[in-house]
């Protein structure tokens, strides 16, 4: 009789890792390495037949044109500023949020919604309540005679950055209030406790108790939402096109409009292959400097 | 997979309803000689159609799904609406992915890049069933896309944006007859509607980022004698010069009369602020009164359409033209053939031709002869209660035509399709209107685009 089929443990955990294994070498290292090559290539989308090594000269052209260090230094303001808001913000919800009050769960299933609704919606609507004329927003503060002149959100350059960080913060700190809190849920009470008998108050309770315990998880979050948003594309092409004029162009944006509007794909391959070295480096930087995993390499 | 077989015309066997049909355009079948003889195709498919927003679009693909009912009752063709600032991207991604649609309604510049490029297959055969002679007068057929000798357009309308005004205010306000202004009297008539209509801006006209900054200032631009590109000089770059300047200033003087939100309009939201009645004045289309007649009655009754503001020196009243044309994909095309036979039936028949005009009055404009002059399409209400105003946006404006795929009528151009894609003209204009930047800085700044734009694509320019 034959013997039954059989593997090693090491044979079947190689068959489980498998197929997430093909899935991320064909959607994860597959487009990043064809980026890669791209970005050394001239090549117009409509005339493929047409292209050509070019070897650095996309990312001399990048590095000599002003859009794409203006666009560098929008990117920064914006995601500096929305992972400042939203981290604040979040770690404000997460503590009101995680009082023991009755209906308190509804509250939080609410939260989600910002999150939830697709960014396309969300963009559409926000464009309407910035609406110089019509817009709800207006209509409030001039209700309430806040302002007197209609303020123009997406029509100047500051306000259509202000408006854009607005709307990332809004969309995207229910996602920093999940992870908070669930931290938050899982620090002992003995620790408040143990803070109460030696006098602590509620200031001293929150920056030697609550902070320390949620360091881990802000350290992650704000890797995450840092990455995330200095490549988001979606929420400033749908809300300003980048505008007006470029005073709301990022990377990303900056990227699709020499791949698709300039028809110069290994310029904006390139572009990204700029934004991912920059960003691995100042994610390198940022966990060393703030000492994530240093705790569970302690004896 | 679908299977292909096209019979030859001595096959086809003519029924008792095609033949009724054939007979309601049988003026211009007769003229053409193509009776109503029709390839029939047993493919099976849809036939993906692509159209800007509006319902002519959704007439045409009726037309041609006549057709397919008739003659290839196994296809069945698709209206898919782009919207106007997003056709650029969504060609060029589409293209780019090898999955064009089978026919595409698009305005004359892009229209032309794709030509040059290459991408198009030739029409020569179908402006001979359609009917070479019968376009109407003022116009010829590269205007809608003709390159080294061959047409690779189909027109599907003309379609120009003029300056609509509201003729009660300007009585209320005794302004003079909109049609005998030059650039000064148009300034002037802005600034005193601003003024004593406090809720109200004098005039709008497109500053955003887009193609209708681009479309709205390229009028001036032509108005002033300026253009982007010398097609009589290898097509070098001309627009650093006065006349850019001059129409900068202009545009910057008009600015203060605008809404504030102008610096980020593009097409909508100038149909919402003169529909709405926050402008008494703007550049636009038809559409404009189509929008007006549906929403705001005593609106649309007040407004009527003028050819622009004469320029002061050189007295043009340059408009821009879409020529919006028919053009179908060379590559990765399956339907080209059915294409073909679907175009020559909907062009080919007044009533389906006098449809797609009456579709959004007076946005489109009819393209032949026939149908211009058919009694039939005067047979609408706009063509009774304004028939000054239509007969400016299907007539009279043909006299003033220009736009950036043919400046000033002097050649056509397969670089305008980029320059719209990166927006060169509408930047070059928010960099006077937002950034303050002088208009002659301006003009070098967009000139310096418009010389890497010609350098990169001068495989374009043969």
């Amino acid at each position: 009789m034959r013997a039954g089929f059989t593997l090693s443990d090491r044979a079947v955990g190689l068959l489980f890792i498998a197929p997430f294994l093909a899935a991320a070498i064909f959607f994860m290292v597959y487009p990043v390495v064809e980026a890669i090559r791209m970005a050394f290539y001239s090549y117009n989308p409509l005339r493929p037949d047409l292209s050509t090594f070019v070897g650095l000269r996309n990312f001399e052209f990048i590095f000599a044109d002003p859009l794409f260090w203006d666009s560098f230094w929008q990117a920064t303001v914006w995601t500096l500023l929305s992972i400042v808001f939203q981290t604040v913000f979040g770690v404000a919800i997460a503590l009101l949020l995680h009082q023991a009050l009755p209906g308190i769960a509804l509250f939080r299933g609410l939260l989600l919604f910002p999150y939830i609704v697709p960014t396309v919606v969300i963009a559409l609507i926000w464009r309407w309540i910035f609406n110089p004329e019509i817009g709800v927003v207006n209509y409030a503060l001039q209700s309430a005679s806040l302002i007197k002149e209609p303020i123009y959100w997406l029509s100047t350059p500051s306000m259509a950055m202000a408006s854009t960080i607005l709307l990332n913060v809004w969309k995207y700190t229910p996602f920093v209030v999940i992870c908070v809190l669930a931290r938050l849920q899982t620090v002992p009470l003995e620790l408040y406790d143990a803070a109460k008998v030696d006098g602590a108050g509620v200031v001293r309770r929150f920056l030697d108790v609550t902070l320390p315990q949620l360091k881990e998880v802000l350290i992650v979050v704000i890797v995450f939402r840092t990455i995330w948003t200095f490549n988001k594309f979606e929420e400033i092409y749908l809300l300003t096109k980048g505008g007006p004029g470029t005073s709301t162009f990022n990377l990303a944006v900056y990227s699709f409009e020499q791949s698709i509007a300039n028809l110069r794909l290994g310029v904006g391959a390139a572009t990204g292959v700029v934004m991912m070295v920059m960003l691995s480096i100042g994610s390198i930087i940022y966990l060393r400097v703030s000492g994530f995993g240093q705790d569970e390499k302690s004896p | 997979m679908t299977t292909r077989r096209i019979r030859e015309p001595s096959e086809l066997q003519i029924g008792r309803r095609q033949v009724l049909t054939g007979m309601a355009a049988a003026g211009v079948t007769a003229s053409t000689g193509l009776g109503s003889a029709f390839a029939q195709s047993t493919r099976t498919g849809v036939v993906r159609v692509w159209g800007e927003p509006g319902p002519y679009g959704g007439v045409a693909v009726a037309a041609m799904n006549e057709w397919a009912q008739k003659n290839a009752p196994g296809l069945k063709f698709e209206i898919e609406s782009i919207p106007w600032d997003g056709v650029y991207v969504k060609l060029m991604t589409d293209l780019a992915a090898r999955r064009p649609p089978s026919l595409i309604s698009v305005e004359s510049p892009i229209a032309m890049q794709l030509m040059a490029e290459g991408l198009l297959t030739p029409v020569d055969d179908l402006v001979e069933k359609i009917g070479r002679n019968r376009l109407v007068d003022g116009v010829k057929w590269e205007y809608w896309g003709a390159w080294k000798g061959q047409q690779f357009i189909i027109p599907a309308h003309h379609q120009p944006h003029l300056l609509l005004v509201r003729m009660d205010i300007a009585k209320e306000l005794g302004l003079s007859d909109p049609d005998t202004w030059d650039w000064n009297d148009l300034l002037n008539a802005a600034k005193t509607i601003s003024q004593k209509k406090p809720d109200m801006a004098g005039f709008c006209m497109a500053l955003g980022r887009n193609l209708c900054t681009d479309y709205h200032f390229s009028a001036l631009l032509h108005s002033a004698g300026g253009k982007m590109f010398d097609a009589a000089n290898k097509f070098e770059v001309a627009f650093d010069s006065p006349q850019t300047v001059e129409a900068l200033t202009f545009v910057k003087e008009l600015q203060a009369y605008m809404p504030k939100g102008a610096v980020e309009y593009s097409f909508l939201q100038v149909v919402d602020a003169h529909v709405t009645g926050r402008t008494a004045m703007s550049f636009y289309w038809g559409r404009t009164l189509g929008r007006a007649a549906e929403e705001a009655k005593p609106i649309f009754e007040a407004t009527e359409a003028f050819n622009h503001a004469r320029h002061p020196t050189t007295k043009r009243r340059s408009n821009w033209n879409d020529f919006q044309g028919w053009c179908i994909p060379a590559q990765n095309n399956p339907f080209v053939d059915e294409v073909k036979q679907a175009l020559i039936y909907q062009q080919t028949s007044k009533d389906w031709l006098i449809k797609y005009c009456h579709s959004l009055m007076p946005n489109v404009a009819p393209t032949y002869r026939d149908v211009a002059d058919a009694p039939e399409l005067r047979d609408h209400a706009f063509y009774k209660s304004k028939p000054r105003t239509v007969d400016t946006y299907f007539k009279t404006s043909l006299a003033h035509s220009s736009s950036t795929a043919n400046e000033l009528l002097q050649g056509v151009n397969p670089l305008a399709g980029i320059v719209h894609g990166r927006s060169v003209l509408a930047q070059t204009v928010q960099k006077v209107v937002i950034d303050n930047m002088k208009p002659q800085d301006a003009a070098k700044w967009g000139a310096k685009e418009l010389s890497d734009i010609r350098r990169e694509n001068m495989r374009l320019l043969g």
